[in-house]
């Protein structure tokens, strides 16, 4: 896949080895001037300012929405723009009433940005929590799931791709779970979005969180997408500016769309950079990037069994190119640096995700490779090189 | 969180000349700080170091990169204990230099240097010509008519004249008769006792003892600072002298006149150490080993040394 002319940071680093894409991903130059386009040539607010200026931001802006909720195959109605995965997850998990069915299920694999404000909210007593442990291979099957969803369940929560095993999981089918049981299911594609085709509508989800960032976008800007009718049933985290019809000192009274969850400016920029990330990447096709990860992914598994490293997680089931491993004698974080100093960025640590790396016997961390679009399999067989020099210092 | 410690003190002397050092010696701070109050540090500098120094290593050596790995954080401990170290010997080297003129301290050879006598700091400042006297008087011996005259101007407790003692003596009895040599007492006032050591010797040479009394002066040269008359006098005695005449010649005006004569020439020789010589007026300064004076010697138009070495 020959992109990587189109990333000006691999241009002023041609030398480096970026595999810590799940951490952020490269920016091509589309998405930059496309950012950059905001500031230079619109500049004005959206959905507010009569002027012509304002009035081509907010079209501009609201064509990036349809072009970002058609990259998930979802409405441009049901889409919110958040600053993140995080903060769309927490929209939904916080802003649900739980008064009637008090039961929140998710997995013990998910990021500290679902678990987090579960864990809150279980210990103010407002919801019920019940956490899926994992398989001997890192992964959560449908069966325990099933076991776990019943007619209490108010919500589901999983992703569509695992970050600290590349794992791309059962989401449909968890979904499908939820819903046999009258439960909502909140998609947390953070690492779902960017390495494969999502279709919201065809999945059934009732609510897909992701981050620009991850996915060729700017930072900052990310999606709340929600089937329409159940926007109603959210309560927003923040109230402000643009997100009520008419308020007096007595009452408010606020819009019913998704607007009533965008309070104040928004990231106006990283909106356009983020519809210029999905016409790249639609560009390039899902399935021909879907393709290109697993022959990446193949050649780093065999890279990393080559060195001995201890791999989290199975190769079994749809993978991206991304795995956590750990070399024996090696702390993670050490290694890290060693890769660092050999021009290979790659991240060490948990990974937002402590419970999961504990799950996985990592109770000191990992090591994790994340390849995306530009990277080669050049680059995968000199970190396999490189990684074999270190092993010696171990 | 050892290697900060060491960080610390290197990153804060370089950040006085770069402040791209400055964050360094920040976050360096940070680490020695939070481990005084018994938390772990969290800056992560001591591992970006230790990467930085395995894969510097591991580009030459992979075996010395895997050693330097393993046993880093022992290789640490030693740096530090290095630091302290060299940090204790630079302390001690700013007392001596306050206290003795030198960094080496009392049992140094090297010379004592006189600063707070001349107001020069010879070879830490910039060096003035040294004038050679032209009186022949001090204490003497050998051959007063020989063709090579050796002046020394040099002090009883100045630990490097000490040093200097037995080589004068090994040429002395090298030349035998065929080389002068005079010894002008020059006491220095930052050495306890050092004047009164002088006199001594003074009185001791008016016996023909001298060279009894400054060879006990010199083994004992540490108490003769501290135990002011009383050592001088059991010393004075086991050298030999006749203690009443000894303790006249010690109270005499005349004998601190004499002194005070040998240290105004010494003065306007511009000396600013002792042990200095003047070899037919060519000088010297600090101690030397014998094969320089015989070289000196030689270049004086004096014999070639006996034994030809």
């Amino acid at each position: 896949m020959d992109v990587r002319g189109d990333f000006p940071f691999l241009k002023a680093n041609p030398r480096l080895i970026y595999f810590d894409s799940a951490c952020t991903s490269l920016k091509p130059a589309q998405v930059i001037e496309a950012e950059t386009s905001y500031y230079t040539q619109l500049a004005a607010c959206a959905g507010r300012s009569s002027h012509r200026f304002g009035r081509e931001t907010s079209e501009k802006t609201e064509e990036a929405r349809a072009k970002v909720a058609s990259f998930v195959g979802a409405d441009a109605s049901g889409l919110v723009w958040t600053r993140n995965t995080t903060e769309g997850l927490n929209t939904v998990i916080r802003g649900l009433d739980y008064s009637e069915r008090k039961k929140v299920v998710t997995s013990v694999l998910e990021h500290h940005s679902v678990l987090l404000p579960l864990m809150r909210l279980r210990d103010k007593g407002e919801i019920r929590l019940e956490i899926v442990g994992c398989e001997s291979d890192c992964s959560v099957n449908v069966a325990k799931w099933a076991d776990a969803i019943d007619r209490e369940t108010a919500l589901v929560v999983t992703n569509s791709g695992n970050n600290t095993t590349g794992w791309k999981g059962n989401a449909r089918e968890v979904a499908k779970i939820a819903h046999d049981n009258g439960a909502l299911a909140c998609i947390d594609g953070a690492q779902g979005v960017p390495h494969g085709r999502t279709d919201f509508r065809r999945d059934n989800f009732d609510f897909l969180c992701f981050s620009g960032h991850k996915m060729l976008g700017p930072t900052g800007i990310g999606a709340l997408v929600s089937k329409k009718e159940l926007l109603r049933k959210l309560e927003p985290l923040m109230s402000g500016g643009g997100t009520v019809k008419t308020v007096t000192t007595a009452k408010i009274e606020h819009l019913d769309n998704q607007a009533r969850f965008e309070a104040g400016t928004q990231h106006l920029g990283g909106i356009l950079g983020l519809a210029a990330a999905c016409d790249y990447l639609k560009k390039i096709g899902m399935e021909k990037l879907e393709a290109h990860e697993r022959t990446l992914g193949a050649a780093l598994r065999k890279q990393l069994e080559s060195a001995g490293a201890n791999i989290y997680g199975s190769q079994d089931g749809p993978h991206s190119a991304l795995y956590s491993f750990n070399l024996k004698g090696a702390k993670p974080h050490d290694l890290a640096l060693m890769l660092d100093k050999h021009d290979i960025a790659v991240r060490s640590g948990f990974f937002c995700a402590q419970p999961a790396m504990d799950a996985m016997g990592a109770r000191e961390g990992a090591v994790r490779a994340s390849c995306y679009v530009y990277n080669t399999i050049d680059e995968v067989d000199r970190f396999g090189e490189t990684l074999r020099k270190l092993k010696a210092l171990y | 969180m050892v290697l900060c410690i060491i960080a610390f003190f290197v990153f804060a002397v370089m950040s006085i000349f770069s402040a791209k050092y400055r964050p360094l010696a920040k976050e360096s701070f940070r680490c020695v700080f939070r481990t005084l109050m018994l938390k772990p540090c969290d800056t992560g500098l001591d591992q970006r170091i230790k990467a930085e120094v395995v894969a510097a290593v591991l580009r030459f050596s992979a075996p010395l990169a895997k050693l330097i790995n393993r046993y880093f954080t022992a290789l640490t401990w030693l740096f530090v204990a290095i630091t302290l170290i060299s940090l204790a010997y630079t302390v001690l080297g700013i007392y001596n230099f306050y206290f003795y003129g030198n960094c080496d301290g009392p049992q140094a050879i090297n010379a004592c240097i006189l600063n707070d006598i001349t107001g020069d700091y010879g070879r830490f400042g910039v060096p003035v010509p040294l004038i050679p006297p032209t009186a022949l008087d001090g204490i003497t011996a050998g051959n007063a008519s020989a063709n090579v005259t050796i002046i020394e101007f040099g002090c009883f407790t100045c630990p490097y004249t000490r040093e200097d003692e037995s080589t004068m003596k090994t040429l002395l009895q090298m030349y035998n008769g065929t080389i002068y040599y005079v010894f002008k007492p020059f006491p220095l006032p930052q050495h306890n006792n050092s004047f009164d050591i002088a006199r001594a010797v003074l009185c001791a040479y008016d016996q023909n003892r001298s060279w009894d009394l400054q060879d006990l002066v010199f083994s004992n040269q540490a108490q003769c600072m501290s135990g002011g008359d009383t050592e001088l006098e059991t010393l004075a005695q086991g050298a030999g002298l006749n203690m009443d005449e000894f303790n006249t010649c010690f109270d005499d005006n005349q004998t601190g006149a004499q002194l005070a004569t040998y240290v105004q020439e010494g003065k306007e020789a511009q000396i600013y150490a002792t042990p200095t010589f003047f070899i037919n007026g060519k000088p010297l300064v600090g101690p030397q080993s014998l094969s320089v004076f015989e070289k000196a010697i030689a270049a004086a138009g004096g014999p070639a040394a006996p034994g030809g070495s």
